[in-house]
C-alpha cells in the first residue's frame, strides 16, 4: 500500500511540475503594461512586421533610434509575420500593438470594427496632413472611408535585365513592348543538350517569383471591375490580349520544360535567385531587389527600366503596392502605438534611413526629396514609376485578395493548355468572383 | 395448522421482501453511481468536444460568421453556394474520393503483400520488419518534405538517376497528373502499421486449416484464396475502414507538399496569392478546402456547411463498407 | 509436411529436384523482400545524404555529399529554435498522453467489466466518435477557445485528452475484456470497491495494453500537425516540432540540407522510443487490428 502511495505522490508531483512548466511557457505575445500607460514604468510595445533576415535588421535599426529617443517605451519587434498570422491573431483576440503587412489588398479585411483601429481621431488630433502621402498610397490604406492604416514605404514593380547577356545576344537597350519582350526572350534562351532549359530569357508563367496577374494589370491597362462593381475580366479585351501573348510564349518554351526549370530556379529570397545567378536574363520584380543584389551578388551587371507595355498600357507606369501599418483595435497600448506609427510613417529621417536600408520607395512627398537618400541609378527608375500618373494598384475588396485566387486558379489551367475557350472561361471566372463578392457582402468601393 | 403457519409466513415475507428490495435498490443506485463516476470523463468530453461542436456546427452552417461580429442568419445561403456556385468544392470532393478509391486499396494491397512475404521469410525477419515499420514513425511533415525534395523534377536525386538511365522523369509534385500519385507513393511508404497488423493476423491463421488444404492438393494461391483471406477478413475490413477514415481526413501531407512544391515563401512576396491545391487544384482535398474557407478567408459559416456535408458522406461511406462487409467477412468462432 | 512413408525418427531428404525448387522459391521470396526493403530505404538514404551536404550542393543534382558537412547538425540549432520546439512537443505529448490514460482507463473499465443497462449501445456511440473527421467539429471548438482567450497556447491541444479518447477507450476495452473474470470476482469477494479493483487488479494485468496506448498517444501527439497549425500558428514561441519543420522551410529560404538535418533530428526521439519499446509497439499494433 505504501508503495502505491509513494508512486501516486511522485507522479502527482511530476504532473504538477509539468503543468507549471506548461503554464509558464505558454506565453502569448500581447503587451504587458496596463492600458494607456504613458508615464511610470516603461510600456512594452510589440510590433509585428513581415520582414525577415537583412531587411528585418534594417527595420530594427530605425526602431532602435525611436526607442533611444523615447525612454518610456520599450519596443519588441517580431519579424516574419505573414498575413495568415495577422488575420488569425485578429480573430483569436490576442494580438500585437502595431502590425505591418505586405499585402495591401487585405486592407478590405483589416479596415473594419474590431480589426484595425480607425486612425481618423489620431490623425485629426495630431493634425497629420494626409496629402503628404501620394494618392495611390492613400488608396490602399483605407476601405470605404474607414482609414485603418498608413503606408510605410511603397513597392513598385519594374523590369530588370542582365546587361551582359543582352550584349552577348546583340540586343540593345530594354524592350518597350510585349512583342519586343517575346522576341528578346527567345533570343536569350539557351537550352541544354537534352533539350531542357538552361538559361531562360523571360518567364511568362503566373505564379513564378513576382509574376502575378495583378502585377501585369497596369501594363495592359485592363480593368478588374466595371462601373457597377461587377468583375470585368471577360469584358475587358486587354486581359485576353495579355493572356494570348503569355500563352504563345509559354508554348514556345514548352510548358513542362518551363515548370521543370522553375523547380530548380532557386528560392526567391535567397542568394540562389535565378536572375542573380545569371540563369534568368530578364524579369519583372519589385524595387527591393536592388538591395538584395547589392548584398548578395554585387558583381552582377544589370540595369532596370519600366516594364514593357501593350494594349492600353502606358510606358513608364507600373504596379504599385506597399507595406501598410496599423494599430489593432484590441491592442493594449494604442496611444503609444500611434506615436510610433506616426514617427515611422511621417518622419523624413526615419523614412529615408529605412528606404536606404531596404531600398523601398519612400511613401511621403517630403521624404522622397530628402537629402539623406542615397542615390542609385537602378533604384531611381522605380521612384519615377512610382510617381507616374498611370501607375495603379489592385482595387480593395472585402475579400482581400481572395478574388484573385479564383483568377489565379483559372490562369493555372490556361497556362497548361487546358482551356480552349478563353473568353468563355473568363466570363465564368467573373461569375464566380461576383458570387464570392455577394457572399462576402459587397464589392469594391 | 399448516395454513395458519403458511399464512404467517406469507404475512412475514412482504416486510422482509420490501427491506430486501430497498437494499437492492440502494445497491443498484450505488452501482450506477460508480458507473457514472467512471464514465464521467468521457461524458464530459463527449458533450463538450463532440456533441456541442456538432450542434454548433449545424447552427453555424446556416449563418455567415467571421468571428469579429456575431453570426448572421442566412438560411440555406451557404448550402446553395456549396451546391451551385462554389468553383472549388467539386474538385475537392473528387480529389478526396480519388484517395478513397485509389490510395486506400493500394495501401491495403501493399501492406498485405509485404506481410505475406514476411510471413514466409525464414531469415532476418526482425530486420525486415523494422525496415518496413520505421517509415510509419516518421512525422508526416518530415516525410512529406523529404519526398518533395527527392522528387524535385529539376534537382532531385530520383530524376537525376532517371536522367542517367536515359528516362525523362515526370514532374512529380509539380505536375497535376502526377501530384496525387506522388502522394500515393508517400502513403504507401508509411504502411508500417497496417503491415504489422496483417503480419500478426497471417501468422495467426490456424495451421491445421492450411495443412489440410495442402494435403487436399491446394497450391499456394488457392490456399491464400480459400484459407488465408477468409480467415483474416476481419483484419482486412479493419484496415479498409481505418484507411477510408484517414483518406477523408487527409490534410497534412497535401498541405505541406503543395506549399513546398509551389515554392511559395510565405513571407514577403507581397502580391503572390496562394495557389490552392497546387498544381492546378490537383491537391485540393476536402479538409484542406474546409481549412482555407474557415481559417484563411474566415467564412466560418460556410466552413460549417462544408463540415456538415462531410459528416453526411463519412457516415454514408462507413455504413456502406460495414454493410457490404457482411458478405465477405468471417469471424472465427462464435459471434462476438 | 514430409513424405508419409518416412521411418520414425529419420527425416528423409527430399529429392534434389524438390530441394532446388524450394531453394529457388525461397530466394525469389526473399529477393522480392530485399527489393521492397531497398525501395523503402531509398528515401531515408537520400534524406540522410542531403542532411550532410553543403547548402549549394543540396540545390544541385549531385548525389553524394563532398565534403561531409557534419556541422549541419549544429547549425540547425543556431538557425532555428529546435530546443524550444522539442520542448513544446514534449509538453504536448506528455501532458496529453497522461491525461489520455488517466481519463480513458476508468471509462474502458466501465464499458468492459461493469454491467449496466445500455452499455453496448452507448459503446456504439463511442465508436461513432471515432469515425468522425476532426474537421467537422473544428470550427465551433476554435470559436470556443478563442472566446476563452486560449488560442496560441498549448491548452486547446492538451485539454481534450483529459476527457477520454475514443481510440484509447476502444483499445483498452478490448483488452480488459480478456481479463479472466476470476481475478475480478476474487477481488470483489475480498470486499474491494470498483476503484480498488481497477487499480490493483486490472492495471497490473493490463500493463502491455496501457503501454501500447501510451506509445500510440505519444506518437500521435508528437507528429500532430493539423491541430497545432490551427491553434499555434500566430504564436511562434509555442510552436511544436511539426509546425516548426514546415515553417523552417520558408523561414530560411530552402536550405534543404538544414531542413533535412532538422527532419532527422525531429524523427530521432520517436525512433529511439521505438527501439526501446519495440515489443510493446508491435504488441500494441497487433492488439488494435487483430482483436478489433
Amino acid at each position: 500500500m505504501r508503495r502505491v502511495t509513494t508512486a501516486v505522490v511522485l507522479s502527482a508531483a511530476a504532473v504538477l511540475a509539468l503543468v507549471l512548466a506548461g503554464v509558464a511557457s505558454s506565453s502569448k505575445p500581447s503587451a504587458k503594461a496596463p492600458a494607456g500607460g504613458t508615464k511610470a514604468s516603461a510600456t512594452t510595445l510589440t510590433v509585428w512586421v513581415g520582414w525577415s533576415a537583412r531587411e528585418l535588421k534594417e527595420f530594427k535599426k530605425v526602431v532602435a533610434e525611436y526607442d533611444k529617443k523615447n525612454s518610456d517605451v520599450d519596443i519588441k519587434v517580431v519579424g516574419s509575420i505573414n498575413d495568415d498570422k495577422i488575420v488569425a491573431s485578429l480573430r483569436a483576440g490576442q494580438t500585437a500593438d502595431v502590425i505591418s503587412s505586405f499585402t495591401s489588398q487585405n486592407v478590405g479585411v483589416f479596415c473594419k470594427r474590431g480589426a484595425w483601429a480607425d486612425l481618423k481621431p489620431y490623425l485629426d488630433k495630431d493634425n497629420v496632413d494626409l496629402n503628404q502621402f501620394p494618392a495611390s498610397t492613400r488608396q490602399y490604406t483605407e476601405y470605404k472611408g474607414y482609414r485603418c492604416a498608413l503606408p510605410l514605404l511603397a513597392d513598385v514593380y519594374g523590369f530588370y535585365y542582365n546587361k551582359k547577356l543582352l550584349a552577348a545576344a546583340g540586343l540593345k537597350g530594354p524592350p518597350k513592348t510585349f512583342a519586343q519582350l517575346a522576341q528578346y526572350a527567345k533570343k536569350l534562351t539557351k537550352r541544354k543538350a537534352n533539350g531542357s532549359l538552361d538559361v531562360v530569357g523571360y518567364v511568362p508563367t503566373f505564379g513564378f517569383y513576382q509574376n502575378t496577374a495583378g502585377a501585369y494589370q497596369p501594363l495592359v491597362g485592363a480593368k478588374y471591375f466595371d462601373g457597377s462593381g461587377k468583375s470585368a475580366l471577360g469584358k475587358d479585351a486587354n486581359w485576353q490580349k495579355l493572356l494570348k501573348w503569355q500563352k504563345g510564349l509559354i508554348d514556345w518554351y514548352g510548358h513542362g520544360k518551363l515548370v521543370k526549370w522553375q523547380a530548380g530556379a532557386g528560392d526567391e529570397f535567397s542568394a540562389s535567385h535565378a536572375f542573380e545567378r545569371g540563369k534568368l536574363a530578364m524579369m519583372m520584380d519589385g524595387e527591393w531587389r536592388v538591395a538584395f543584389i547589392a548584398a548578395e551578388h554585387p558583381e552582377l551587371q544589370y540595369a532596370t527600366a519600366p516594364m514593357p507595355v501593350m494594349g492600353a498600357g502606358t510606358y513608364g507606369s507600373g504596379y504599385i503596392n506597399g507595406t501598410i501599418i496599423g494599430i489593432p483595435e484590441r491592442g493594449k497600448n494604442r496611444d503609444e502605438a500611434w506615436k510610433l506609427v506616426k514617427y515611422l510613417t511621417t518622419n523624413d529621417h526615419a523614412l529615408a534611413t529605412f528606404s536606404n536600408g531596404i531600398r523601398n520607395v519612400p511613401s511621403t512627398r517630403t521624404s522622397a526629396r530628402s537629402k539623406e537618400l542615397k542615390p542609385d541609378k537602378n533604384f531611381a527608375v522605380f521612384t519615377k514609376i512610382f510617381t507616374h500618373p498611370k501607375s495603379a494598384t489592385i482595387p480593395i475588396t472585402p475579400l482581400g485578395a481572395a478574388h484573385l485566387d479564383t483568377f489565379q486558379s483559372f490562369l493555372a489551367k490556361w497556362q497548361s493548355g487546358k482551356v480552349s475557350d478563353l473568353a468563355g472561361g473568363l466570363n465564368k471566372v467573373d461569375e464566380q468572383i461576383d458570387a464570392k463578392m455577394k457572399r462576402a457582402g459587397g464589392g469594391p468601393p | 395448522m399448516i395454513s395458519e403457519s403458511a399464512a404467517g409466513a406469507v404475512s412475514a415475507a412482504p416486510a422482509a421482501a420490501s427491506a430486501r428490495r430497498r437494499a437492492k435498490r440502494r445497491a443498484t443506485w450505488r452501482r450506477r453511481g460508480v458507473v457514472l463516476l467512471f464514465l464521467s470523463p468521457w461524458i464530459v468530453g463527449f458533450s463538450v468536444f463532440f456533441g456541442y461542436p456538432l450542434v454548433m456546427s449545424a447552427y453555424l452552417s446556416f449563418t455567415t460568421y467571421d468571428l469579429l461580429s456575431s453570426p448572421q442568419w442566412v438560411g440555406l445561403g451557404n448550402y446553395r453556394y456549396l451546391f451551385k456556385d462554389d468553383p472549388e468544392i467539386w474538385t475537392a470532393v473528387k480529389n478526396t474520393l480519388w484517395l478513397v478509391a485509389v490510395l486506400v486499396p493500394l495501401q491495403v494491397l501493399f501492406a498485405f503483400g509485404v506481410a505475406t512475404m514476411l510471413a514466409r521469410a525464414k531469415t532476418g525477419v526482425g530486420f525486415f520488419r523494422t525496415v518496413f515499420y520505421l517509415p510509419a514513425l516518421v512525422p508526416p511533415v518530415a516525410a512529406t518534405l523529404g519526398f518533395v525534395y527527392i522528387l524535385n523534377p529539376a534537382t532531385g536525386p530520383v530524376n537525376t538517376i532517371l536522367d542517367k538511365l536515359g528516362i525523362e522523369g515526370p514532374l512529380w509534385f509539380n505536375d497535376p497528373g502526377w501530384s496525387k500519385p506522388s502522394l500515393t507513393l508517400l502513403g504507401i511508404w508509411g504502411i508500417g502499421n497496417t503491415m504489422v497488423i496483417f503480419l500478426a493476423a497471417i501468422l495467426d491463421v490456424p495451421r491445421h486449416l492450411a495443412e489440410s488444404a495442402e494435403l487436399d492438393g491446394a497450391g499456394p494461391f488457392r490456399r491464400m484464396r480459400w484459407v488465408t483471406l477468409p480467415t483474416i477478413s476481419p483484419v482486412i475490413l479493419f484496415s479498409v475502414v481505418i484507411g477510408v477514415i484517414a483518406a477523408m481526413q487527409y490534410f497534412t501531407q497535401a498541405y505541406v507538399a503543395a506549399a513546398v512544391a509551389a515554392g511559395q515563401a510565405s513571407q514577403a512576396g507581397s502580391v503572390s496569392t496562394l495557389e490552392l491545391g497546387y498544381p492546378e487544384g490537383s491537391t485540393m482535398f476536402y479538409p484542406i478546402l474546409l481549412y482555407y474557407n474557415g481559417f484563411r478567408f474566415f467564412q466560418m459559416g460556410y466552413a460549417s456547411a462544408m463540415a456538415m456535408l462531410m459528416l453526411g458522406v463519412a457516415f454514408l461511406l462507413t455504413l456502406l463498407i460495414v454493410g457490404q462487409s457482411r458478405r465477405w467477412v468471417h469471424y472465427q468462432g462464435a459471434a462476438r | 509436411m514430409s513424405a508419409t512413408a518416412a521411418a520414425p525418427g529419420v527425416r528423409r531428404k527430399p529429392p534434389p529436384a524438390v530441394r532446388r525448387r524450394r531453394f529457388l522459391v525461397a530466394v525469389a521470396d526473399h529477393s522480392l523482400l530485399i527489393a521492397a526493403a531497398a525501395l523503402f530505404l531509398v528515401p531515408v538514404v537520400f534524406i540522410v545524404l542531403t542532411s550532410l551536404m553543403t547548402t549549394k550542393q543540396a540545390l544541385s543534382p549531385r548525389l553524394w555529399p563532398e565534403p561531409f558537412a557534419w556541422g549541419n547538425f549544429v547549425d540547425v540549432f543556431e538557425t532555428a529554435p529546435l530546443w524550444r520546439w522539442a520542448f513544446n512537443s514534449f509538453l504536448y505529448a506528455s501532458l496529453g498522453t497522461l491525461g489520455l490514460l488517466v481519463s480513458s482507463i476508468p471509462v474502458a473499465y466501465a464499458f468492459s467489466r461493469l454491467r449496466w443497462r445500455g452499455r453496448d449501445a452507448v459503446f456504439l456511440i463511442v465508436l461513432v466518435a471515432l469515425m468522425l473527421p476532426p474537421q467537422v467539429t473544428v470550427v465551433p471548438l476554435y470559436v470556443m477557445w478563442a472566446k476563452l482567450d486560449l488560442v496560441g497556447s498549448l491548452w486547446p491541444l492538451i485539454v481534450p485528452n483529459w476527457f477520454g479518447d475514443a481510440f484509447a477507450i476502444f483499445l483498452l476495452r478490448q483488452f480488459f475484456l480478456t481479463i479472466p473474470q476470476e481475478y475480478i470476482d476474487a477481488a470483489r469477494v475480498d470486499g474491494c470497491g470498483e476503484f480498488r479493483i481497477l487499480v490493483t487488479v486490472v492495471l497490473r494485468l493490463a500493463k502491455p495494453a496501457i503501454a501500447a496506448v501510451a506509445l500510440f498517444s505519444i506518437l500521435y501527439t508528437w507528429n500532430d500537425f493539423f491541430l497545432p497549425l490551427l491553434y499555434l500558428s500566430d504564436n511562434p514561441d509555442n510552436w511544436v516540432a511539426s509546425i516548426g519543420l514546415s515553417q523552417f522551410r520558408s523561414l530560411h529560404q530552402v536550405q534543404w540540407n538544414l531542413v533535412m538535418a532538422a527532419t532527422l533530428l525531429v524523427m530521432l526521439p520517436v525512433i529511439i522510443l521505438f527501439f526501446l519499446a519495440q515489443k510493446a509497439f508491435v504488441q500494441g499494433v497487433t492488439l488494435t487490428g487483430v482483436k478489433g
